[in-house]
């Protein structure tokens, strides 16, 4: 009977544990926490699985990796005694590699990746979340309410204001280099 | 300042309208600048971002690492089912949650050393020092557990021990061979603190324990889908278990051996 759930899990939800980790990724900026709060969301999953129904399994997965990630950061909130910022304005450091970029050593290529890395890591949280969730694992807007918890508006709106915002966080980083890449 | 038609455009871009609203967002742009210079924004933001942005996926160890969570989740409620009177209190699942919430809920290590114990191999003790170090290994694979000291460097890890555990263990690395040297950790085994080495070979952790010998070895087994290969050196005792092949594990063994 465990085999049997356990064989229906792997075929149902594994194949979306590619797309859980980058979305961990994107939730948590220090390294190595994005694998905590995956293993930690399985586990959740797996538990909870007798109550998926129908084929919404990635949107019902990767809700429940925010809501790991979500425990986790009061964890180690209440272990810190540091209040962490407002998740609204929350800018966190994530992925932030080279910050003075060498453009004799880099191509131009990886050069526009580590900007656009940057720029995505100083959005707010809520706002790269469903940037990320529309335009790299192209869910509709029902499934991002879904994973995020909050209703289709807000999730339109949220999806509007971080185009816009890093449209034009790119144009400023291009207007304000020099050796500006198109 | 915006137009009106904004979001409206937006969702016709993300194809989430159907085909009457979408002919009549078309014949908006056809008016409208502003919500055409939008469109092309929307485009512009995408194309950068689903060509920039990394795909990578879960690594090979944490795909591991999950899989073996996944075996112990199922194993741990089948040995409940499989020991009633163990469980007066509760039902099986339960229990289990229990289990599990406790390690998420990052309780003490010899409490959950004897949560892990109460769970999975009490029912079947033969040696308790087996029964220790299989534990002590499943808690490590529990996230942040593996390593205290994160270095591929023998001269890093070796002096750590020293201010840390009760022996001084051979560290080597055999990277070459497909033992990669990660890092070093104390664990508490057999009422002493024991230097642990960690491995790793391809997706599998090998947990290196060593002790200082006190009492008879016992025989290499399989506990839990875990093997323990036990030797000694001096007054040193080891103890490699792994979930890698007993080939494989052995390799490892005779490796160190050459080392002493
Ligand atoms: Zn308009």
């Amino acid at each position: 009977m465990m085999d049997d759930k356990r064989a229906r899990f792997e075929a149902q939800v594994l194949p979306h544990l590619d797309a859980a980790y980058r979305f961990a990724r994107w939730l948590c900026p220090a390294a190595g926490e994005a694998d905590d709060v995956v293993q930690d969301a399985i586990l959740r999953a797996f538990r909870g699985f007798d109550g998926l129904r129908g084929s919404e399994a990635k949107a019902w997965f990767l809700s429940i990796v925010r809501n790991c990630h979500l425990t986790a950061a009061k964890q180690q909130q209440r272990r810190a005694f540091v209040p962490l910022p407002e998740e609204s304005d929350a800018v966190d450091g994530h992925a932030m590699i080279a910050t003075t970029p060498n453009p004799e050593s880099d191509s131009i290529l990886s050069d526009q990746k580590q900007v656009l890395e940057r720029l995505m890591a100083s959005l707010p949280q809520e706002h790269r979340m469903v940037l990320i969730l529309r335009e790299i694992e192209e869910m509709d807007y029902a499934q991002i309410a879904a994973v995020t918890g909050v209703p289709i508006g807000t999730v339109m709106s949220r999806l509007a204001r971080s185009r816009a915002a890093l449209k034009s966080k790119w144009l400023k980083e291009v207007e304000g280099k020099p050796r500006a890449v198109r | 300042m915006q137009c009106a038609e904004s979001l409206r455009v937006q969702a016709h871009f993300d194809g989430q309208v159907d085909a009457l609203c979408a002919a009549e967002i078309e014949r908006h742009l056809e008016h409208c600048a502003e919500c055409r210079a939008l469109l092309q924004n929307l485009e512009e933001v995408r194309t950068r971002l689903r060509r920039d942005v990394s795909y990578e996926g879960a690594p090979p160890e944490l795909r591991s690492q999950i899989m073996c969570a996944l075996d112990l989740e199922v194993g741990a409620v089948r040995d409940i089912a499989a020991a009633p009177r163990r469980i007066a209190r509760g039902s099986a699942l339960g229990r289990g949650r229990v289990f599990w919430s406790a390690i998420g809920g990052g309780i003490g290590g010899a409490a959950l050393a004897a949560v892990v114990g109460a769970l999975l191999f009490i029912p079947r003790v033969d040696s308790p020092l087996s029964g220790e170090i299989v534990s002590a290994h499943v808690r490590s694979l529990m996230p942040s557990h593996l390593i205290d000291v994160v270095s591929a460097d023998k001269h890093t890890v070796k002096p750590w021990f020293a201010g840390h555990a009760d022996v001084s263990p051979v560290v080597a690395d055999f990277d070459s061979q497909g033992f990669k040297l990660i890092g070093g950790r104390a664990d508490y085994i057999d009422h002493q603190r024991s230097a642990v080495v960690v491995y790793q070979h391809g997706p599998h952790v090998i947990n290196l324990f060593s002790w200082v010998g006190t009492h008879r070895l016992p025989s290499n087994a399989t506990r839990n889908g875990y093997h323990l290969a036990f030797w000694s050196q001096g007054d040193v005792e080891y103890c490699a278990v792994s979930d890698t092949s007993w080939d494989e594990l052995l390799e490892l063994v005779r490796l160190l051996r050459e080392q002493a």
